[in-house]
């Protein structure tokens, strides 16, 4: 992930002797930023559980991913590719057996810290399976469900915990801009990827620079209305942005999709509408709403390739309509965020192969 | 004379004493009814705002009279610490400080410390249930504190100086 940014910011310095001593002390401040980013999270963890993770350097606190915490199983940590065990002292061990075991009364506590002590507070998004916490991160909680009806009512027993850290990559989408602007508006776009290349941190990159505007490409900003279902893209904590989504965005946080859509559709104005995840058979109605109102909608599906994107009844059928003017397809060939493919949605002939990504 | 400034300090000591127990008698129902409201106040907070315990339980203890006051916002400094300390240890931890502070009797404190096993620990209508419960224990228990006070107050003003004028009597 870090490599946009480092990319970005160099641009000006490449290929010489002075740009490689500047990239070398960038690098580091990136690192040293993305680990600080990452330490947030030490705040929900319980003081023994804290204990054991502040002793991990910088190093693979910048890179590092989750820390998953299940009841009488090892703590894991997981970096790209690989995962840590931790035993009692913080120290790093290879074997399952050595590895310090989360006790039930850690993930109580642990949560008691992710949900200030009132889970009440968070039961919609219990039901839903994660809470997200100051910075943006994301705790993922599983347990015994209690149902009522064919809805969950609400979790209890809980079992385990996933805290994923979220990192915004400012510049992820910079060598994308140019593909989705026509003059002065936005084209409809669609970014297909499968899960873990970075389709949400290239989403929230897009909504940032659409709404700030981009002055080397002539662009000016845009009013963005961002439906944000599943707090992932602003990250909201409690109806605040801690994610960096523009000066002209509208965050309409944890609404259903098709609802949200049409709701900012009247409510805000938008010139462009932004939201994650598309694929049920309502958020093609609403879809079909926003483009007939003139909006630009900006949208990502979860896909490995666009004939597997074409075996999905609800996406064919957005698909053959063919109002997606981009699609944009995303891989990790050369880390998370790399762009394989751009494809123009009308003729679906590809316009730009390869990684343009910059990872 | 001397015998007169004695009889003075002993009429005046056994007033004194039973006037403060008369008060203990009547501080129980004000500091109770005091809980009720602290309870009604984390009852709406909870109900139609769904704020996080640590900032209800903030509001709240800026709107009732200490020592109840005092104890909520105990716990949330407790909470807030940051150490992961759970509701139940807050509550308890904060409930000891309460304790020599409030008049209080154990059966009262024994509703609170029960609510503070649930408090926080699971959804919206489960934590209004339980608020209501404590809540009209809590008015049960005040109905018998306003029988004992109603009894005991006047008894207890007028035997203190009785008892110490009794007593100068005898000596004298």
């Amino acid at each position: 992930m870090i490599p946009f940014g480092i990319h970005w910011e160099n641009r000006k310095y490449a290929y010489t002797q002075e740009g490689d001593k500047h990239l070398l002390t960038v690098k580091a401040q990136v690192l040293m930023r993305e680990s600080q980013t990452a330490r947030g999270i030490l705040n929900y963890l319980p003081p023994n559980l804290r204990g054991l993770l502040e002793g991990l350097p910088d190093s693979a606190w910048c890179h590092l991913e989750e820390v998953r915490l299940r009841v009488n199983r090892p703590i894991m940590i997981n970096l790209p590719g690989r995962e840590l065990l931790l035993d009692g002292r913080g120290q790093v061990v290879s074997n399952l057996a050595d590895a310090y075991s989360v006790s039930a009364d850690d993930l109580v506590r642990t949560l008691q810290l992710v949900t200030g002590s009132s889970l009440y507070a968070v039961e919609e998004e219990l039901r839903a399976g994660y809470v997200t916490v100051s910075g943006g991160h994301r705790v993922g909680v599983v347990g015994r469900t209690v149902m009522d009806g064919d809805r969950i009512q609400t979790l209890k027993q809980f079992t385990a915990l996933n805290l994923r850290i979220s990192r915004e990559v400012t510049g992820a989408a910079d060598s994308l801009m140019p593909y989705l602007l026509d003059r002065k508006r936005v084209r409809h776009t669609l970014i297909v990827s499968p899960p873990g290349c970075g389709k949400t941190t290239i989403l929230r990159d897009v909504a940032r620079q659409v709404s700030n505007g981009i002055p080397a490409l002539g662009f000016p900003g845009i009013t963005v209305g961002l439906v944000d279902e599943r707090s992932e893209l602003a990250g909201c904590y409690r109806g605040i942005p801690q994610r960096d989504v523009g000066p002209r965005t509208d965050v309409l946080d944890a609404c259903p999709k098709a609802l949200g859509m049409l709701i900012m559709l009247r409510a805000m104005a938008p010139q462009v509408i932004v939201s994650d995840e598309i694929g049920r058979t309502e958020d093609v109605s609403a879809l079909e709403e926003v483009i007939n109102a003139g909006v630009a909608i900006i949208s990502t599906a979860h896909a490995a390739s666009l004939e597997e994107l074409m075996h999905r009844p609800v996406l064919r059928n957005i698909l053959s309509i063919r109002v997606f003017e981009r699609l944009v397809m995303l891989g990790r060939s050369k880390g998370p965020g790399t762009v394989e493919k751009i494809v123009n949605g009308r003729t679906m002939q590809v316009i730009s192969n390869g990684d343009c990504g910059g990872a | 004379m001397y015998k007169i400034i004695g009889a003075m300090f002993v009429i005046g000591a056994a007033g004194f004493l039973g006037l403060t127990v008369a008060n203990a008698y009547q501080n129980r129902p004000r500091e109770l009814r005091d809980m009720q409201t602290a309870l009604h106040l984390l009852e709406t907070e909870i109900a139609y705002g769904a704020t996080p315990l640590v900032e209800a339980l903030d509001n709240v203890s800026t709107r009732v009279p200490s020592p109840v006051g005092r104890f909520m916002s105990e716990v949330a400094r407790e909470l807030s610490a940051g150490y992961g300390a759970t509701v139940r240890e807050a509550w308890g931890f904060a409930l000891n400080g309460f304790r020599p502070e409030t008049f209080l009797k154990e059966e009262d404190l024994s509703v609170v410390k029960g609510l503070g096993e649930v408090l926080g620990a699971s959804d919206r209508a489960d934590q209004l249930k339980h608020l209501r419960l404590a809540i009209e224990r809590l008015k049960a228990q005040g109905h018998k504190a306003d029988d004992e006070a109603k009894r005991n107050v006047k008894l207890w003003q007028c035997l203190g100086f009785t008892g110490g004028l009794a007593v100068t009597l005898i000596l004298i």
